[in-house]
């Protein structure tokens, strides 16, 4: 089966599940799941094809090992995330409309990602973009569709520009040799690169453009916020590695001003990725819904993968490649123990419930493992990507870029731990008493993303020699492997030992718990009030504003989307003022006023030159 | 990796724990003299670890106890990690970033269990807790990634070896004056000492996380209290004081460190954590950066001063 | 309490108590007025630490509840609580004579006279407030008993419980509780 064929019949499910969605929606949405699925197999075989190259009508493919790479995540994501989709159909006012979109925007990703030239990766990537905007659309709010739609198309408009003055320079639209030829212009060059990667910017929601992951990953359905996060988000890191390695910055700009061996103006990327992680992190600690919690550790973690990305060096450059997949499995897996919580209690507020653990054990497993992940403890597959993008930054002496991402790293303990604490841990609400685990179709999805998380933090040398491929494809010097060690020049990393070590640890731990005495089990309210009695379950959880002494010390600190908004009002003053003076009472008078200015100005520059 | 390794990690954790706890019970000793009291028996602390393990015990769901356990066996194989005086019980697993993140699996662990006892004033601590983290863990680590930039490793027992057999001036906490004034505060701060004990407050929020334990519970966490400290001082003084060449020098280094932070703690206030927050951003944070950043741009402190 | 002066403990119960005898660690209720004979015990003049005893946070952490004076029905109660929160073995200590026979308070309709009719005590310090001297004894004692495995108040209330539980609800009365502040 070639990619032509998959992008076909992936489509063809679409619309052929739209159909089956007007007559029973739920076996629409099982054809999501059909369709992801098979999707997520055909890519996978397709490992033996890599290097060769395919037409569909006008779209040229080039099956490089690195779209191979980011189309696994990415359907991954999806087919996980459409075991949930037959159970959110009654809450949503266009069933059909979204199983159709699910696939359409599914489809999309696979050609951004295989995509040879700039007009199918802009036409697919558009695709993208429309589909998913209009799913987003059918959550809680239009506006974050307007949000997320605007923000896209600042990156969008900005990517266009950046590909059309390539190719007003270098005269093609093939990607490899239309960024090739830039190494002749750096002036231009330094325009197109940061027009570029604007629109991947954008898409990973790097600091300026960060304000529609909140938005988006908040109000988008429960079922489409996994996907937003650990797929979609991913594009964005497919065009930053795109700007670094299609477009070769550091060919190009090698000559510039560096700080540390970065030329600057990727330093300056590096740093926006740095100040999304602090953002991110500060922004993610004072959240009251999980979801929007959730999608500003997004923030966060891109900020991670733009600064492992961008390094595209031995060590680094890995672990921002292996982030992807590492962040991927754990975004969707948080996002969809959230999801699962919301389909039983009908909120993601975390101070509406608590105590979920005692209804639903194994979402808690699984929304555990997640954190674990993403927080970058061992033995779970984040801790070995940000050991990897550590070592990368200690090799180069990035201090400032490394500040932050310890920042991030340490913070990050404190925002997942709150879902833990106010959704799963402390007291079981009154209302959820009678609450059940979810079903078992809902669960499997979850299970295997655990199943991966756990993977990748054992062995992550099976994830890893996919990474070396592409190194090795992209010219890079892949990262030194043995066989169950990675190897640095600061030292080396074996999970598997870390991990069996910590199973010793723990069994050692079990064995003189069990030794002793077994333990009285008493109420969840029987609990040391000061010897008061509290009889109201609510009363006892705390889960509103944890860590409101921290957050205290920069509530002050301006809030970027406000900033926006000043800004709207600004330029639409602006306007207002300039619709004013040209279509005010009197045009012919501006009119006259302004010809004469222009008059006065041409004999001036004529006197004086 | 084969069954000596094991055995020489059980027998590690033994001696460390063995160690530790009377070395803890010294320091009840040396807090009480600073009060001009007598002070328990020296192996007060062992009496008060096996106490609570003989008691009975409550249990609030299986978190509470799976955390608990989680939180012990995280706590006990960063322990087998630390190397002491050249003694590894895994060869080459002692890298700094495994050692300071798989503390934290103790520490999720210890939070989770807490939290799971659906006590209020457990959730408190444990905020107040990672605050404090966020808080001393900055400057640290800024520390100690200026130390592996400047020496070219992570690993801790060879950054330990680096600073030996060129005296005094060759340890770390000497060749970057800054930073080992850093780390000492930060150790404050990570053993809980005052100024930075309000995630434990026993007055105010009813000693935060232990709220909720008593019994094999609490023993537990009293063991876990000595691992981590054994961790954490350990992690200073292999960094920043050369180590040890031999168990019994390390053990001297270990023990004056130690009594010194129980010394300055016996003195101190204590601090909000909005208040250690804004301390450790402002002093410390500013001396790691610049210790940073002389390290990194001029070379100086690389090779010895003189 | 203890008919049989002969000691049934086996080894590990004989080394338990050696170490709960060594290790004392107290809640301390501190109702009426003495609390104020508590600092002068732990600071340096006095120094229960010698003996291995310190105050704990919470009921659960505790060996020892020290109710230091009179009790009126509102706080018995609470006494009570935390005293089911406690783990066994748990030890209560009355401490002046407030706890013994009401003090002052005897005749007071809100107060209750005997302690140990409600609760178990193992050991009472009788003084009106004792001094530290006093208290530093009377611990001294409580060490022996447990020691010898003669302090069982929290077997006996195991085994009694019906008639503690009704002399508690004869005092107290059934409580119907509406909301948080209310009973």
């Amino acid at each position: 089966m070639n990619l032509n064929l998959i992008i076909i019949i992936t489509t063809a499910v679409a619309l052929v599940a739209y159909l089956v969605s007007k007559v029973n929606d739920k076996a629409g949405a099982a054809m999501t799941v059909v369709g992801s699925l098979f999707a997520l197999i055909a890519v996978f075989l397709l490992r033996d094809s890599i290097g060769t190259e395919i037409t569909l009508l006008y779209f040229n493919f080039n099956l490089t090992v690195t779209g191979w790479y980011f189309a696994l995540v990415m359907l991954m994501a999806y087919s996980m995330t459409a075991f949930f989709n037959p159970f959110w159909m009654k809450k949503l006012i266009y069933p059909a409309g979204y199983n159709f979109l699910y696939l359409l925007s599914m489809a999309g990703t696979l050609g951004v990602f295989f995509a040879k030239d700039f007009i199918t990766l802009f036409v697919f990537w558009e695709t993208v973009v429309w589909s998913s905007a209009f799913i987003i659309q059918m959550g809680k709010s239009r506006q974050a569709a307007y949000v997320y739609y605007v923000i896209s198309a600042i990156g969008s408009m900005a990517t266009l520009f950046a590909i059309m003055f390539a190719y007003g320079t270098t005269g093609t639209f093939v990607i490899n040799d239309a960024f090739g030829g830039l190494a002749a212009y750096p002036g231009r060059a330094i325009v197109i690169f940061v027009t570029f990667i604007a629109a991947g910017m954008a898409k990973i929601g790097i600091f300026p453009f960060h304000v529609w992951l909140p938005f988006a990953h908040g109000s988008a359905p429960h079922t489409f916020s996994p996907v937003l996060s650990g797929g979609l988000v991913k594009m964005g890191a497919f065009v930053a590695l795109l700007s670094v390695t299609a477009f070769p910055a550091y060919k190009i700009f090698g000559g510039m001003a560096s700080f540390r061996g970065i030329p600057l103006p990727i330093y300056f990327m590096m740093a926006l990725g740095a100040i999304s992680i602090v953002v991110g992190t500060l922004m993610a600690i004072k959240q009251e819904d999980a979801k929007k919690l959730l999608a500003y550790s997004s923030v966060a973690n891109g900020g991670y993968i733009l600064i492992g990305l961008l390094m595209l060096d031995q060590v680094g450059f890995a672990g921002g490649l292996m982030h992807i997949v590492n962040h991927a499995v754990a975004s969707a897996a948080a996002f969809l123990s959230i999801a699962a919580v919301a389909y039983r209690t009908g909120t993601t507020k975390m101070s509406e419930m608590g105590g979920m653990i005692h209804r639903m054990p194994i979402t808690y497993v699984v929304y555990l493992i997640a954190i674990i992940s993403m927080a970058g403890i061992p033995p779970m597959g984040g801790f070995v990507s940000k050991w990897l993008i550590f070592q990368g930054l200690a090799d180069k002496g990035l201090l400032f870029i490394a500040a932050t991402a310890f920042f991030g790293s340490i913070g990050s303990f404190l925002y997942v731990f709150r879902p833990l604490s106010a959704v799963f841990l402390g007291q079981t609400f009154t209302r959820d008493l009678n609450k059940k685990e979810v079903g078992v179709f809902m669960l499997f999805p979850m299970v295997v993303l655990t199943l991966l998380s756990l993977l990748t933090g054992i062995f992550p040398n099976i994830f890893l020699r996919v990474v070396t491929e592409i190194q090795t494809s992209l010219g890079v010097l892949p990262v030194t492997l043995a066989e169950n060690t990675i190897v640095t020049n600061n030292g080396f990393l074996d999970a598997f030992k870390v991990f069996i070590v910590f199973g010793f640890g723990f069994a050692i731990a079990f064995v003189l718990f069990i030794a002793r005495r077994k333990s009285r089990r008493v109420e969840l309210m029987d609990t040391y009030t000061s010897a008061e009695f509290i009889h109201t379950r609510e009363l006892l959880h705390y889960s509103h504003s944890f860590y409101a002494p921290f957050e205290r010390l920069y509530e002050k600190a301006p809030d970027t989307m406000k900033l926006y908004h000043k800004a709207a009002v600004k330029i639409s003053e602006i306007g207002n003022f300039a619709e004013a003076i040209f279509f005010g009472i009197k045009p012919a008078r501006t009119v006259l006023l302004v010809m004469g200015t222009v008059l006065i100005g041409i004999i001036a520059g004529g006197v004086l030159s | 990796m084969n069954a000596m390794n094991f055995i020489y990690a059980f027998l590690m954790l033994v001696f460390v724990f063995i160690f530790q706890t009377s070395l803890t019970g010294f320091n009840r000793k040396v807090t009480a003299r600073l009060q001009k009291r007598y002070g328990a028996r020296w192996y007060q602390q062992f009496l008060d670890i096996f106490k609570a393990m003989r008691k009975d015990s409550t249990t609030h769901g299986w978190v509470f106890d799976f955390g608990v356990i989680m939180a012990l066996g995280g706590i006990m194989a960063t322990v087998i990690f630390i190397p002491v005086a050249g003694f590894r019980a895994f060869p080459g697993t002692d890298n700094v970033f495994v050692i300071s993140y798989l503390l934290a699996v103790g520490m999720l662990g210890m939070a989770m269990s807490a939290a799971g006892s659906g006590n209020p004033w457990a959730s408190i601590g444990v905020g107040r807790a990672l605050t404090n983290m966020l808080a001393y863990d900055i400057p640290l680590m800024i520390v100690i990634f200026t130390m592996i930039f400047a020496f070219d490793s992570a690993s801790v027992g060879e950054l330990a070896k680096m600073q030996q057999g060129m005296g005094i001036l060759g340890w770390n906490a000497f060749r970057m004056p800054l930073g080992g004034i850093v780390a000492v505060i930060a150790l404050m701060g990570m053993l809980g000492k005052k100024p930075f004990d309000s995630f434990i407050a026993p007055a105010e929020i009813a000693s935060g996380p232990m709220v909720e334990y008593g019994g094999k519970h609490l023993g537990f966490m009293f063991i876990l209290h000595e691992f981590m400290t054994f961790i954490e001082v350990s992690l200073i003084i292999n960094l920043f004081f050369g180590g040890g060449a031999t168990i019994w020098e390390y053990m001297l280094k270990y023990a004056v460190l130690y009594t010194f932070t129980n010394i300055v703690s016996g003195v101190m206030p204590r601090f909000k954590i909005d208040q250690a927050v804004k301390y450790f951003y402002r002093v410390p944070l500013a001396m790691a950066i610049i210790q940073g950043i002389v390290v990194i741009f001029t070379g100086l402190g690389v090779t010895i001063w003189f | 309490m203890v008919l049989d002066k002969k000691d049934t403990r086996n080894i590990w119960e004989k080394i338990g108590d050696y170490f709960s005898a060594n290790s004392i660690w107290m809640k301390w209720y501190c109702t009426g007025c003495g609390a104020i004979e508590m600092p002068p015990t732990m600071t340096s003049r006095f120094d229960m630490e010698r003996l291995g005893m310190g105050p704990m946070a919470t009921p659960r952490q505790a060996d020892v509840l020290l109710i230091t004076g009179y009790l009126s029905t509102k706080t018995l109660r609470r006494v009570i609580y935390s005293y089911e929160q406690m783990n066994s073995p748990r030890y209560i200590v009355g401490f002046g004579s407030c706890t013994i026979n009401g003090g002052i308070y005897y005749d007071s309709y809100a107060t209750i006279n005997q302690l140990d009719k409600y609760l178990p005590v193992d050991l009472y310090i009788a003084g009106c407030m004792p001094r530290p001297e006093a208290i530093m004894n009377g611990f001294a004692a409580l060490i022996e008993m447990i020691k010898k495995g003669e302090a069982n108040g929290w077997r006996h209330y195991q085994e009694n419980y019906e008639w503690y539980k009704k002399n508690q609800l004869e005092s107290l009365g059934e409580v119907i509780i509406n909301d948080e502040f209310h009973e």
